[in-house]
């Protein structure tokens, strides 16, 4: 297994769009929220930068970086079968699923890490830029701040299992991306509304899965959905059953 | 050594490979013929577990490919030059292939040298011609010096240089006692490297043997007669039962009489011969011959309009 991690590694490494795209997940939450610390830590203005306000952003951007690392791995597969790589791979390891888990597990890791970088290099150079600029910031100056970074991290990791599953599935990266974004986006939204109005429970779009893994990043959930762990495990379910759908296809069917 | 027994493949209602079964011999290059359409890839493809059959086995020196532990030690495949992300340097395209298989680095750059490519090895592959990628797909199959070889229409896009080398590679690799299966087109090829042919049509084995039985049971076989008289020894000829075609004005092939009849008639009739010499139709004309009811393509006639 270690042969097939580092082969999935060095094949996650060697293309330029996932560098491309995994810097935009990067950079993108970390400009934001940096540049809102430089601009909202003066504590002599009205709008003074608060904890809570900080990693409000900070997570709330990571959300776009944990859907780029969905993309990232749902290319992670479908660009193996666009290419025709799919079939030296499995001519290399024919037990299908060993290379399925491996895969699966480097983008899934790689995911992982990239927005615990995010989170760590947010809260330690936010803070520090907002301290500069005479705004003091302290985690425990918001009990929920660290349980909705580590949520981000792991909705990070659930968002690249399941856009990795949507790839074992469709085989092909418009269909796949298509699906990752428009669904949480805009499905979602619009079969939660109608489920809503059908069972006349406005709290039914909490429970779409991307809706609700989403929460996992959200500070404030006082709104009668589903709690951070409830939101983690069925979004996680979610994407568990996705995957094992992708393993499925991918150990049944031709290369 | 490769056996493949009753294989099966069908896609929806269309029967690729027909209950297909041959063996591959080790120490010889073996070719795999068949007409387009006629499941030589199909087959490659199911003999390394890639597609799916629905029914059969194909066993590498008794044991089937996906039990395998480390296949690219035992089994060399190169289906398609194209299997490669344009984006990735052939160097890297090797080195996961590599690291899949425990196998070390510095292989690569060795396999790299050896078919040619290492000074371009770090250049990314949609910079590579057709005949570069060949070249990058023979280094994968070398990667793990296996002692099966398949590979399927390696001479494509490749130059007069690079076809011999190929030609080269795989009776070297034979003649060091590997198995080796090989399909092409370009049947002139195949009757320069391999010792046994595999012969398919529709999905199903037609015929399997050597080269030399098979050009010997289906080739044609005629007589060529060159002298400055060939007019008058034309009806002669046709007499005697021959089927005479004129090359040109000193030349005449018959058909349906053996050499010594042709050379007794000539003395008989005192005709001056300048060549009488046995003639055996081409692998080419053979293949034609043997395939011509499984062709499932077929081309129109050119120059023959209404």
């Amino acid at each position: 297994m270690i042969n097939l991690l580092r082969a999935e590694w060095i094949k996650l490494r060697t293309v330029t769009m996932n560098w491309v795209l995994g810097i935009i997940a990067l950079a993108f939450p970390l400009v934001v929220a940096l540049l809102t610390a430089y601009f909202r830590g003066d504590d002599t203005g009205f709008n003074t930068l608060t904890t809570r306000d900080y990693v409000g952003v900070l997570t709330g951007t990571s959300v776009v970086s944990a859907l780029l690392c969905g993309v990232v791995a749902a290319a992670s597969i479908t660009a193996e079968y666009g290419f025709g790589t799919i079939r030296p791979t499995f001519a290399a390891t024919p037990k299908r699923l060993h290379v399925v888990l491996a895969k699966g597990a480097v983008a899934v890791g790689f995911g992982m890490v990239l927005a615990t970088i995010v989170q760590l290099i947010g809260w330690f150079a936010g803070s520090a830029i907002a301290d500069g600029r005479g705004a003091t910031m302290d985690l425990a100056f918001a009990d929920t701040a660290v349980p909705a970074m580590v949520g981000t991290v792991l909705l990070t990791g659930m968002m690249a299992l399941a856009g990795y599953s949507l790839g074992m599935i469709t085989r092909s990266t418009p269909a796949a991306v298509s699906i990752l974004i428009v669904w949480p986006l805009i499905a979602e939204g619009l079969v939660g509304g109608l489920l809503g109005l059908i069972l006349d429970d406005s709290d039914v779009g909490r429970w779409m899965p991307f809706q609700a893994g989403i929460r996992m990043a959200v500070l404030d959930l006082n709104d009668g959905g589903p709690t951070r762990l409830a939101a983690g495990i069925y979004f996680g379910a979610v994407a568990l059953a996705l995957a094992s759908l992708g393993a499925w296809s991918v150990n049944r069917r031709d290369a | 050594m490769i056996t493949v027994a009753d294989l099966t493949k069908r896609f929806g209602s269309k029967l690729a490979v027909d209950h297909l079964g041959f063996d591959v011999r080790p120490g010889v290059v073996t070719g795999f013929l068949g007409p387009n359409g006629s499941g030589k890839s199909t087959t490659m493809r199911c003999m390394l577990d890639l597609d799916r059959s629905q029914s059969g086995t194909t066993l590498f020196d008794g044991r089937p490919y996906r039990s395998l532990h480390r296949p690219l030690h035992e089994v060399g495949a190169l289906l398609d030059a194209g299997y490669v992300h344009p984006g990735r340097s052939g160097r890297n395209h090797l080195r996961w292939l590599a690291a899949s298989n425990g196998i070390a680095r510095r292989r690569v750059d060795e396999v790299l040298e050896l078919v040619g490519l290492g000074s371009v090895g770090g250049a990314r592959v949609r910079s590579y011609s057709l005949g570069m990628k060949q070249r990058l797909g023979l280094a994968g199959v070398l990667l793990g010096d296996p002692h099966t070889v398949i590979l399927d229409e390696p001479a494509n896009g490749l130059d007069p240089e690079g076809i011999r080398w190929i030609r080269d590679v795989l009776t070297h690799l034979a003649g060091q006692g590997r198995t080796v299966l090989v399909s092409s087109h370009q049947l002139s090829e195949i009757s320069l490297m391999a010792n046994d042919l595999v012969v398919i049509g529709q999905g199903r084995l037609i015929e399997q043997c050597t080269v030399a039985d098979f050009v010997d049971r289906h080739a044609d076989r005629w007589v060529r007669v060159k002298s400055p008289a060939v007019a008058g020894f034309a009806s002669t000829l046709s007499a005697a039962g021959g089927e005479v075609v004129a090359v040109d004005d000193t030349t005449l092939d018959v058909h349906g009489l053996a050499c010594e009849q042709v050379g007794e008639l000539a003395a008989r009739e005192a005709i001056v011969l300048h060549e009488l010499s046995p003639q055996t139709g081409s692998l080419e004309d053979a293949f034609l011959k043997v395939t011509a009811a499984a062709q499932e393509y077929r081309s129109a006639a050119m120059g023959g309009g209404a």
